[in-house]
């Protein structure tokens, strides 16, 4: 009777101590759920704080409809950022004003914007647009290219004087490479060299083993960008895709994803057996992707027409490795514009205006 | 002995047991509750925690901005009100979101869109919304007879006239209402949803007493237009085009003072004037050239460009919506 009475003992004594470990050790997976609920929170608070802090108030329109922005509206968004498995993405709302960039921070990734440029009347009108789109970006490093023998210092000032933060090369592309008008020399698309330092330079200035955190991306300075666009990016891993508007002779141009989230073609109608059917303007690369691969250039000749941006990817990254950004390729964030070529008759042959004026 | 044994150590037994059930109901309940102990060590967490702390950051730093810029400039800056025709084109999303996200570096402005439909687009609706400007959105149809058709040169018929004149009519009836009557601070300025803006040149505007001038860029058939200046008056406008009329530059080219529109209900642009004149059409009645107030370094500097956005090449497009294979029309570009 005292063995039964041990046993019995014994099992009570460790019954309740085993649940409560094996318990324990479940409520590793708590923080997890209680993570998504955070995350909630989190882009919630995002949202509605830059609300709190307009400086400005919002008129009425004169029908009485009410106009003022509803910050729960927003809130539906979150869902699309705290989806399982997704790295959180900071979605700063610009809702307030300044002219300065925001504040630099230690947590966002940088994301380097490569923008090749060349000197034509529309240039500083260009930059200047696209110097106001970038001041709403935080931490942006602007790397713009010049496509000239030397510096100029209608780029040199502009750069200075927008209080971003930028770096300014610049490479000539060698005369019979040029596109010169109408006359296509199919050889070296534009743009291609410049593009090509600018991803040297990063190599030569960032250590791969280095904690930074980069996202490259190529942005022409005729294009429009939405600033959606630049917080969708910097969650890039290794190589994210979006679809771009006005190119392709279509309204939009995309990249085919599955019901998995995964890209396995191309929503074109120019040849949309490319490997990477995809304009310059819809894809970003993780700097440490250019950095691991030191060798990958675009391919300056032999390149057929529209093979350019494959030329690059060939090399980074396979069609199964591309993230879709966003809301898996449903929305435009980004237009491929073209400004028109403003029509300078009046200024005849010696030029009708002062030359020292600068446009 | 045995009893008292048997008696201590069913107490024992019995501590133990509730000891040990209590325990267990403890740690069950910590299922359900949000473990912020950080031995956790897991990379989400982490990076939720430091998210956070960098949005308190940002935050106090937001705030110690706007708190040493309130006292200072806030109340005694005249607004800008900004008069934008728009009209409904495969780019119209595209000139808008880039319109907006430089007049979002500017203080005290106040965009007034004006859509050249029937009524308020989606579009533009969500647009707005979702700019977080301070704004007004308004809509005017322009006549059937007297709007551009297909395949018409921008230049045969004026564009934007209805749409403007609706900005003023807006303008004069709200702020009509506004205390401080017709003396208020204000400077209108016609902005067009494809030119482009610098920053400076609205800080150069708002100081208009009467009617300001700059020059423009890439405008009239040259690289900028511009009036000349000389003791500080501006005395001849310096254009390729036509430099007889009244007040030969671009729309873009000038701001009036809220109380100059206010004293004048009855001036806006006259949509029968001929090519080129509509800007006179509408300056006329307000200033004459002597009181024109000359910007940018005395007319010197290129501070607005008169850019134009290419319509983007629709082959396939079409080719495809022949065969019923066009894209989704549910994504709005």
């Amino acid at each position: 009777m005292p063995k039964r009475r041990d046993i019995l003992a014994i099992v009570l004594i460790v019954l309740p101590w085993t649940l409560l470990i094996t318990v324990w050790h479940q409520s590793t997976i708590a923080p997890l759920l209680a993570i998504r609920k955070a995350c909630h929170h989190l882009v919630k608070e995002i949202f509605i704080i830059p609300e709190r802090l307009a400086v400005h108030h919002h008129r009425l329109s004169d029908d009485g409809v009410e106009g003022k922005r509803e910050a729960g509206g927003q809130a539906q968004d979150s869902k699309e950022y705290c989806a399982s498995d997704k790295d959180i993405v900071e979605v700063v709302r610009t809702e307030y004003v300044y002219t300065r960039p925001p504040p630099w921070s230690d947590v966002l990734p940088t994301i380097h914007i490569i923008t090749p440029t060349y000197s034509r009347p529309v240039q500083k009108a260009e930059l200047t647009r696209l110097a106001n789109t970038f001041l709403h970006v935080p931490n942006l490093h602007w790397i713009l290219v010049e496509d000239s023998q030397r510096r100029t210092p209608l780029v040199t000032r502009l750069l200075r004087e927008t209080g971003l933060n930028y770096t300014h090369l610049n490479v000539e592309t060698p005369r019979n490479y040029k596109l010169r008008g109408e006359t296509r020399d199919p050889r070296i698309p534009r743009g291609t060299m410049q593009r090509n330092l600018a991803l040297r330079w990063l190599r030569e200035t960032f250590n791969a083993n280095s904690s930074q955190a980069g996202i490259v991306y190529f942005a022409d300075d005729d294009n429009t960008y939405s600033l959606e666009l630049f917080e969708e990016m910097r969650s890039t891993r290794k190589v994210s895709v979006w679809p771009v508007a006005f190119v392709g002779g279509l309204r939009y141009e995309s990249p085919k994803v599955n019901a998995a989230g995964k890209v396995y073609g191309w929503k074109t109608v120019f040849d949309p057996h490319r490997p990477f059917a995809i304009d310059m303007a819809g894809f970003a690369i993780n700097l440490r992707l250019i950095l691991f691969k030191p060798q990958a250039y675009f391919k300056l000749r032999g390149v057929k027409g529209g093979y350019q941006e494959s030329s690059l990817l060939r090399e980074l990254v396979t069609l199964n490795d591309l993230e879709p950004k966003a809301a898996n390729c449903t929305k435009i964030l980004v237009w491929h514009t073209r400004t028109e070529k403003p029509v300078l008759v009046n200024e005849g042959k010696k030029g009708f205006t002062d030359p020292n004026v600068e446009i | 002995m045995a009893t008292r044994m048997k008696l201590k150590l069913k107490t024992v037994f019995v501590l133990y047991f509730m000891v040990s059930l209590l325990g267990l109901v403890y740690a069950l309940m910590q299922l359900g509750q949000r473990c912020d102990c950080s031995e956790h060590d897991l990379p989400k967490d982490r990076t939720i925690s430091r998210l956070r702390g960098e949005l308190h950051r940002l935050q106090e730093q937001m705030k110690k901005s706007d708190a040493t810029k309130q006292p200072q400039k806030q109340p005694a800056k005249p607004t800008v009100f900004v008069i934008t025709p728009t009209y409904a084109r495969l780019v119209q999303k595209a000139e808008l979101t880039r319109l907006s996200q430089t007049f979002l570096h500017v203080p005290q402005l106040h965009w007034i869109v004006v859509e050249d439909s029937p009524h308020k687009t989606p579009l533009v609706t969500d647009l707005l919304v979702k700019s977080g400007l301070t704004y007004t959105h308004l809509y005017m149809l322009t006549a059937k007879d007297r709007k551009l058709q297909e395949g018409d040169p921008s230049w045969l018929k004026p564009r934007g006239v209805e749409q403007r004149n609706e900005g003023l009519r807006w303008l004069r009836e709200d702020r009509r209402a506004q205390p401080g009557g017709d003396n208020q601070q204000g400077v209108v300025y016609f902005a067009d949803d494809d030119n482009t803006y610098s920053l400076q040149i609205f800080e150069e505007m708002r100081s208009t007493q009467r009617v300001s001038v700059w020059p423009v860029g890439l405008v009239g058939g040259m690289k900028y237009e511009r009036p000349v200046v000389e003791g500080g008056k501006v005395v001849r406008f310096h254009t390729g085009w036509r430099p007889s009329r009244p007040f030969p530059m671009d729309m873009a080219g000038f701001a009036v003072s809220l109380k100059l529109v206010l004293a004048n209900p009855e001036a806006c642009f006259d949509g029968e004037a001929p090519m080129g004149f509509l800007e006179s059409s509408f300056l006329q009645g307000l200033v004459t050239m002597d009181e024109l107030e000359p910007k940018a370094d005395n007319c010197s500097k290129v501070l607005v460009w008169h850019t134009r956005t290419e319509k983007p090449k629709m082959k396939r497009e079409e080719a495809l919506q022949a065969q019923g294979l066009g894209s989704d029309r549910a994504v709005e570009v």
